[in-house]
């Protein structure tokens, strides 16, 4: 595989992670206009633990996942109570206001004669873990992608569940999941946890994928960005915002053809895509008639 | 101290007027459509960019400016209104389930559309946009006001006026009151709801033009960044006013730049935007309903 | 035998998957009351929609004075000579009820005439006419139910459909909304009502349709079933065997 098709997987993989945040949020029926502070936090935590404190990746990534639902829960707690638009505009609030204190972090120390650590609007550079460890490109790649994998299962088995169910049901209709006893305010700061932990991964992965980040990478656009892709992918599976990341990488990486012209086309067909498929190319629909498919199969087979 | 005060608060309502404007026009499609508009200011920034191309290319005067400028945004609106809203419109039984996002997910392509539009039709970041005045601002005693700031106040309070009327006074205005209050009995009392939508969003885009030529002629200069600039500070405005509220979105324009100024002036340009969203989102936790709550139903 | 005004037949209407009108025929004879009994759930409030253009049919056809309207849209169904009086009342609450009474005329064009209706409106019902300047919402339950009967006819409608008119009413409102039925008819109107207090209705009604489970299932003139017999089905049904 070449450096250009790793790239743009590798890439597929890490933006899936703020994806697939939104997603969880989505389907708990919450809009978040906000996953990009906590791929941000992610982002810095992980690359201040890994360069200047010398800690192992792994680890560094459990950091930054305990920092990102932490960060998640300090927004979520304040606004348990909102709903729909109003939680949506809070979420944006606090997104830019993580934005603008990147802007005005500055954390630096000597490593080796060299300033490493965040400087603010100059960004944080440095992040050499990755390189520093012999880790190649394809490995990195099969790093990203084991971890979505996990996460992915993860959510399958989720789906599986009754708490799976719980969180759907709460999603379409909270008076009633609330009626019949399901704690939907406990339901709501897990979610709200996990969903800031899932983008903080995705935030220290990118970080060393790219060894420089900015608090410009952690702005609306990425924010808004991630919500329309688990949207246009699908709301019925995990697979949903995995494809929407997909498309418009995959579809903006690889069609120079439409080069300066690309978004007003993707643009287009992602308007008309929702006109027809209001909730996603692998909607709940779709994904349940392949269910069907598979239940038959297996049911002729006893 | 005082005196500072004073002009950073007349400075801080003369900004403030544009976003009330803004906050007005997002605040309408919102009440009637029930739908967040995220294309509301690129399509400002359409129409801003073909006076801008215009003035480039054939060197139009001020008010050819606006014209175009407000024209350019009514289109584009109506562009959105036609391939985000009409499509998921609350769809009667037999439907497949709809999504309420799925309008404001929409309305996010297009907003890409018209930021690479702009970039395609005039490549540079910034040019430069011919300047409402550029003489001295006007003094009186210690203080100042720019005329820009002026017109822009003035702009502001005869386009509310104008909007009441419109709403109080005229069959159209009850029509979208009627809508903005319970859409099924508008339905019902024979109001042509569809038509109701097209012409509100056609309004609310030419006040959001109004508002970005003001802007845009103040500053001298336009980037493709307004279109997001302007839905930022009109949903800002909206929320602090009050969700859905048209005198919330006048309150909740001036009170935002009020805030700007203010906290500019006394802990430095960065803290701008920051004082700004933790107002909001301190607001949306302890009061959601806003400054001046609207009094409808969902 | 008088004409018939409407005409439904074999209507279907879904919500998704659910059929909620499974195949309903029924006829509205032209200055009678007609009106429509069954358990909650039957799809009453589902038909009336259809009827308004407020839903749209799957399949089936509504024909008003001949011409063919299922599928059409509300403001459309309005123009024609449909008005619907929706259950739960749906007056514009902060609109004030003079306004209510201006929109339930919007479709309409000539000054005087809209104005002369609004006189009318207040000699039909003088409680209006006291609170013409207050806001809609802070209405009585009976007042907002007159309010509400008052816009539908504002449109001049040929049609006037009502949907479970007395619901959440006390006893002595139910009476007097029950009387402006009748006086309506008496003047001419040709009404189609969805009503739970079958008590009520029979004594109204020229002709009834009792509705269960999304179909028709039983039709007939004042006095063709014992009136206890109408009530039980209406309030539980048919007995399965």
């Amino acid at each position: 595989m070449d450096e250009f098709t790793i790239g743009v997987l590798t890439n597929i993989g890490l933006i899936s992670f703020i994806a697939l945040s939104a997603y969880l949020l989505l389907i708990a029926g919450e809009l978040s206009f906000g996953q990009q502070a906590f791929f941000g936090v992610g982002a810095y935590a992980a690359g201040i633990l890994t360069a200047i404190y010398g800690w192992p990746l792994p680890l560094a990534a459990l950091g930054a996942m305990t920092c990102g639902a932490a960060a998640a829960l300090l927004v979520g707690l304040p606004t348990l109570r909102l709903r729909g638009l109003y939680f949506a505009m809070a979420t944006l609030a606090a997104a830019e206001m993580f934005r603008i204190l990147f802007e005005l972090f500055h954390f630096q120390r000597a490593i080796d004669g060299d300033l490493v650590g965040p400087d603010g609007t100059q960004g944080f550079r440095g992040i050499r873990w990755i390189f520093e460890h012999g880790i190649e490109p394809i490995h990195f790649l099969a790093l990203v992608w084991a971890l979505l994998a996990a996460a992915v299962i993860a959510f399958v088995l989720l789906e599986r569940s009754r708490l799976g169910a719980t969180l759907r049901a709460t999603g379409l209709d909270p008076e009633l999941a609330a009626s019949v006893g399901v704690p939907i305010l406990r339901v709501k700061l897990g979610v709200v946890a996990a969903a800031g932990a899932l983008a903080a991964l995705g935030g220290a992965l990118f970080a060393h994928h790219n060894t420089y980040i900015e608090p410009r990478n952690f702005d609306i656009m990425l924010g808004v960005h991630s919500l329309a892709y688990a949207l246009i992918g699908g709301l019925g599976t995990a697979f949903g915002p995995l494809l929407g990341v997909a498309l418009d990488i995959g579809v903006l990486e690889s069609t120079r053809f439409f080069h300066g012209y690309r978004m007003i086309v993707f643009g287009g067909l992602v308007a008309i895509l929702l006109a027809l498929r209001p909730r996603g190319l692998l909607d709940e629909r779709f994904v349940h008639r392949i269910g069907a498919v598979f239940s038959r199969h297996g049911a002729a087979r006893r | 101290m005082i005196a500072d005060l004073l002009q950073n608060s007349l400075d801080g309502l003369a900004q403030g007027s544009s976003y009330a404007l803004l906050a007005v026009g997002f605040t309408l499609i919102f009440g009637v459509l029930r739908q967040v508009n995220l294309s509301y200011g690129p399509a400002i920034m359409a129409g801003c960019y073909a006076a801008t191309w215009t003035h480039l290319h054939f060197g139009a005067g001020l008010i050819s400016l606006a014209l175009i400028a407000i024209a350019g945004a009514v289109l584009a609106g109506a562009y959105v209104e036609r391939l985000c809203f009409a499509p998921h419109r609350r769809a009667g039984a037999g439907s497949a389930v709809g999504s309420p996002v799925a309008a404001m997910v929409a309305s996010f392509a297009l907003w890409m559309q018209f930021e690479e539009a702009a970039t395609v039709l005039l490549p540079k970041h910034l040019y430069a946009f011919p300047p409402l005045y550029s003489g001295a601002p006007l003094t009186f005693g210690p203080f100042f006001l720019r005329i820009e700031a002026l017109v822009t106040l003035a702009a502001a309070i005869a386009i509310c006026a104008l909007l009441a009327w419109i709403l109080w006074r005229t069959r159209f205005g009850l029509a979208v009151r009627a809508v903005i209050e319970s859409q099924r009995a508008a339905e019902l009392a024979g109001i042509n709801v569809p038509w109701v939508f097209v012409r509100v969003f056609a309004l609310a885009s030419a006040i959001g033009g109004v508002a970005g030529y003001l802007v845009v002629a103040t500053h001298g200069q336009i980037t493709p960044m307004l279109g997001m600039w302007s839905t930022l500070k009109g949903m800002l405005a909206m929320m602090l006013g009050g969700l859905g509220s048209l005198p919330g979105a006048v309150l909740g324009g001036l009170v935002l730049g009020m805030i700007e100024v203010h906290s500019q002036w006394y802990l430095g340009p960065q803290s701008r935007d920051l004082i700004a969203y933790l107002l909001l989102f301190v607001l949306l936790a302890l009061r959601p309903a806003g400054l001046w709550p609207a009094r409808t139903q969902g | 035998m008088s004409a018939v005004l409407l005409q439904i037949e074999n209507l279907v209407t879904a919500y998704g998957k659910i059929e909620a009108l499974k195949g309903v025929s029924l006829e509205v004879a032209q200055g009678k009351i007609t009106c429509l009994l069954g358990p909650n759930g039957a799809g009453k409030t589902t038909l009336m929609f259809t009827t308004a253009g407020i839903l749209k049919p799957k399949a089936g056809s509504i024909r008003l004075a001949g011409e063919e309207i299922a599928g059409k849209a509300p403001h459309a169904i309005v123009e024609r000579g449909i008005a619907l009086v929706p259950e739960n009342r749906l007056v514009f609450p902060h609109m004030t009820v003079l306004e209510n009474l201006q929109a339930g005329a919007y479709q309409r064009s000539n000054r005087d005439e809209i104005e002369g209706d609004i006189e009318k409106m207040f000699a039909r019902f003088p409680r209006l006419k006291e609170r013409s300047a207050q806001e809609g919402g802070t209405l009585s339950g009976g007042e907002q139910q007159m309010l509400s009967v008052a816009r539908a006819l504002m449109s001049r409608p040929k049609l006037l459909l009502m949907d479970e008119p007395s619901l959440g009413l006390a006893p002595l409102v139910i009476e007097e909304i029950f009387r402006i039925v009748s006086e309506l008819h008496r003047d001419g109107a040709t009404i189609f009502l969805v009503e739970q207090n079958a008590h009520m209705a029979l004594k109204l009604a020229h002709h009834f349709y009792l509705m269960e489970q999304g179909k028709v299932t039983f039709s007939g003139d004042r006095g063709s079933l014992a009136e206890d017999e109408v009530i039980r089905r209406a309030y539980l049904g048919t007995a399965r065997s």
